[in-house]
């Protein structure tokens, strides 16, 4: 076992595909994982419950408030030269700091106790998902994040409403009740738009594209850990 | 269009005062023992047929519990047939003619003593449709996701208007007769939510229809004036108060004149909701009905077989007869005493019909009964 970790970790990705091609397999990647995720599969297979969804905001909660946290950390190591991403993440944080208030309106809505919701902690997948993100956003020009957000807010862009719309469909839940998801289908698809022009825009050398894909990769595997551990 | 929820009736209660009362015990807690006030009693008891009901007033007729009191007792029994807590409700909606109080509203002090927590308060007023206005706004507010959990009261204690002290010296007609030997006491309450029971069935709520005709008719049922039209300077409000119950002003009273008028009124609402679809006369499996006297049992069954042939009285639930008419608290009453009966089976369907007759409003809600979640998955 040790002698195949050795040679996955000294492993440099082949640097001939591009970036976005890499990312797309990242994403391949975590799509699969995702579908063997319990609760995204009960999900799927419509036999999903409403103690599922209330345990899936309840998980989530705990994460998504700190996600505006290391974004405003990682904005602030960005020096002059990064203007752009410093702006990029400054605006980001702006938006995302209230995010969570919409997730607890949810949990409320379906029946769940507000304050047993702010009393909860995170599980195992989020203590990692959280802990990585704040480890590497105290790096100097934390460029590798832009890989964070493409994983991230794909999710919200792409898979996040049809999670919501599936909930609706099997609970028969009121639009009321999945706000947080059906909004990621919207705000998100506006920054995987601002972070495809920073992707393309020339900003991105070879080794901060090695670093993009491999903070996605990590981000990818830590956000499906989240998932499966609930409660954990 | 946005989505909505769906919303369930998942817990049904009951509160009703003290033992029962037969006809021969209402004298004592109501008075009016004279002869002439007899023969009027036997008479209209004879045509409303209430052979039983329910007096929160003890055998001197004095009053043993507060409205509010009847209404939170309905709403534990509802709470406990659902196993939840006041503490899960988010929303009370109560209906009731006439508060114990003037001010505060009525939910707000059925809220003081029901406990629990934070929660959206409304309260109906009105006459016997109150009820099913109350249950729509917690149905809606259901529907829109915007609460997991309800509950819904309708609570009455008309027996303090009925008593002898509010007749002494005032001459009083059929009007205030006719309601003084036909209405009681007693709450009924459900408890609705965004999901079914999980365990036992539930009424899914298809659809609540409330409609008032005002517009074209006159006040039928009525206190607070003298009249059958309010007149400036000239309501309960305005004179003394002496003199408000000199005129009778608190005595609830009916235009019996009218009262055909209402179950002609009341049939054509029902017609049309048949005529626009809302009604699907092949697949109405129960029909429960609030009615004031036996008088209109037959004449709304005989409407309502014009357009289901098939309704029989299997199909026909009431229990005007031994629960008295509780105005607001009847449908649900009604509805609760029908439910735990167990007459009602998973894919059948159910009518509520609330008459009023304050100034002609008409209620009506769609009910079906859907089995509990994981026998739906066995079935399916």
């Amino acid at each position: 076992m040790t002698t195949t970790t050795t040679d996955r970790v000294s492993s440099t990705p082949a640097n001939t595909a591009s970036l976005a091609d890499r990312l797309a397999e990242v994403w391949i990647e975590l799509e699969e994982r995702l579908g063997q995720v319990p609760v995204l599969s009960r999900l799927a297979q419509g036999t999903v419950t409403l103690d599922d969804y209330q345990r899936l905001l309840f998980n989530l909660r705990q994460q998504v408030v700190d996600g505006s946290p290391w974004i405003s950390r990682a904005a602030s190591n960005f020096d002059i030269d990064h203007f752009e991403l410093r702006a990029a993440a400054i605006r980001h944080a702006e938006e995302e700091h209230r995010d969570y208030l919409m997730i607890e309106r949810d949990y409320v809505a379906v029946g769940g106790s507000l304050e047993d919701l702010r009393r909860g902690r995170k599980n195992v997948g989020s203590e990692a998902l959280s802990g990585y993100m704040f480890h590497y956003a105290d790096h100097p020009n934390p460029v590798g994040l832009l890989g964070a957000m493409f994983i991230i807010e794909g999710l919200g862009a792409k898979r996040a409403a049809g999670w919501a719309s599936r909930f609706q469909e099997v609970l028969g839940l009121a639009d009321s009740q999945v706000r947080f998801m059906t909004y990621h289908q919207e705000a998100d698809s506006a920054h995987t738009g601002d972070l495809e022009a920073i992707l393309t825009s020339g900003l991105i050398d070879d080794a901060a594209a090695d670093e993009i894909v491999r903070c996605a990769q990590v981000v990818a595997r830590l956000y499906a850990l989240q998932l499966e551990e609930l409660d954990r | 269009m946005g989505t909505t929820a769906t919303a369930y009736l998942t817990g049904f209660g009951r509160y009703l005062p003290g033992e029962p009362v037969d006809n021969d015990g209402i004298a004592a807690r109501l008075g009016g023992e004279d002869r002439v006030t007899e023969r009027i009693r036997r008479r209209v008891l004879d045509a409303n047929g209430i052979r039983q009901r329910h007096y929160a007033l003890d055998e001197h007729g004095e009053p043993t519990e507060l409205n509010e009191e009847l209404a939170v007792k309905a709403l534990h029994a509802a709470l406990d047939d659902r196993g939840v807590a006041a503490s899960d409700l988010r929303m009370l909606a109560c209906a009731t003619t006439m508060g114990d109080v003037l001010v505060p509203g009525f939910a707000s002090m059925v809220h003081g003593r029901l406990g629990g927590g934070p929660m959206q308060v409304l309260s109906a007023s009105g006459v016997c449709a109150s009820s099913l206005a109350a249950l729509d706004a917690a149905v809606s507010k259901i529907r829109l996701g915007d609460h997991p959990r309800a509950a819904v009261v309708g609570s009455e204690l008309a027996s303090r208007s009925l008593r002898q002290r509010r007749f002494d010296g005032i001459r009083s007609g059929m009007d205030s007769h006719f309601l003084r030997w036909m209405l009681s006491d007693g709450a009924g309450a459900v408890v609705v939510e965004f999901q079914p029971h999980p365990s036992k069935p539930s009424l899914r709520v298809d659809w609540i229809r409330q409609v008032s005709l005002a517009h074209e008719h006159e006040v039928c049922m009525r206190a607070g004036m003298a009249g059958s039209a309010p007149a400036v300077g000239g309501t309960w409000q305005d004179v003394a108060i002496a003199e408000a119950e000199a005129q009778g002003m608190f005595q609830l009273r009916q235009d019996v004149s009218m009262l055909d008028d209402l179950a002609r009124a009341g049939i054509a609402q029902f017609e049309e909701l048949v005529d626009i679809g809302l009604i699907d006369v092949r697949h109405l499996d129960h029909v429960v009905c609030h009615y004031s006297t036996n008088a209109f049992r037959d004449v709304a069954f005989e409407a309502l077989r014009r357009r289901i042939p098939t309704l029989d009285t299997d199909r026909w639930f009431s229990n005007l007869e031994t629960r008295g008419n509780t105005g607001s608290a009847s449908i649900f009453i009604a509805l609760e005493e029908a439910w735990h009966s167990g007459r009602f089976a998973p894919g059948e369907t159910v009518l509520l019909a609330v008459p009023e007759s304050g100034r002609f409003s008409f209620a009506f809600a769609h009910l079906t009964v859907v089995a509990p979640p994981d026998q739906q998955g066995v079935s399916t």
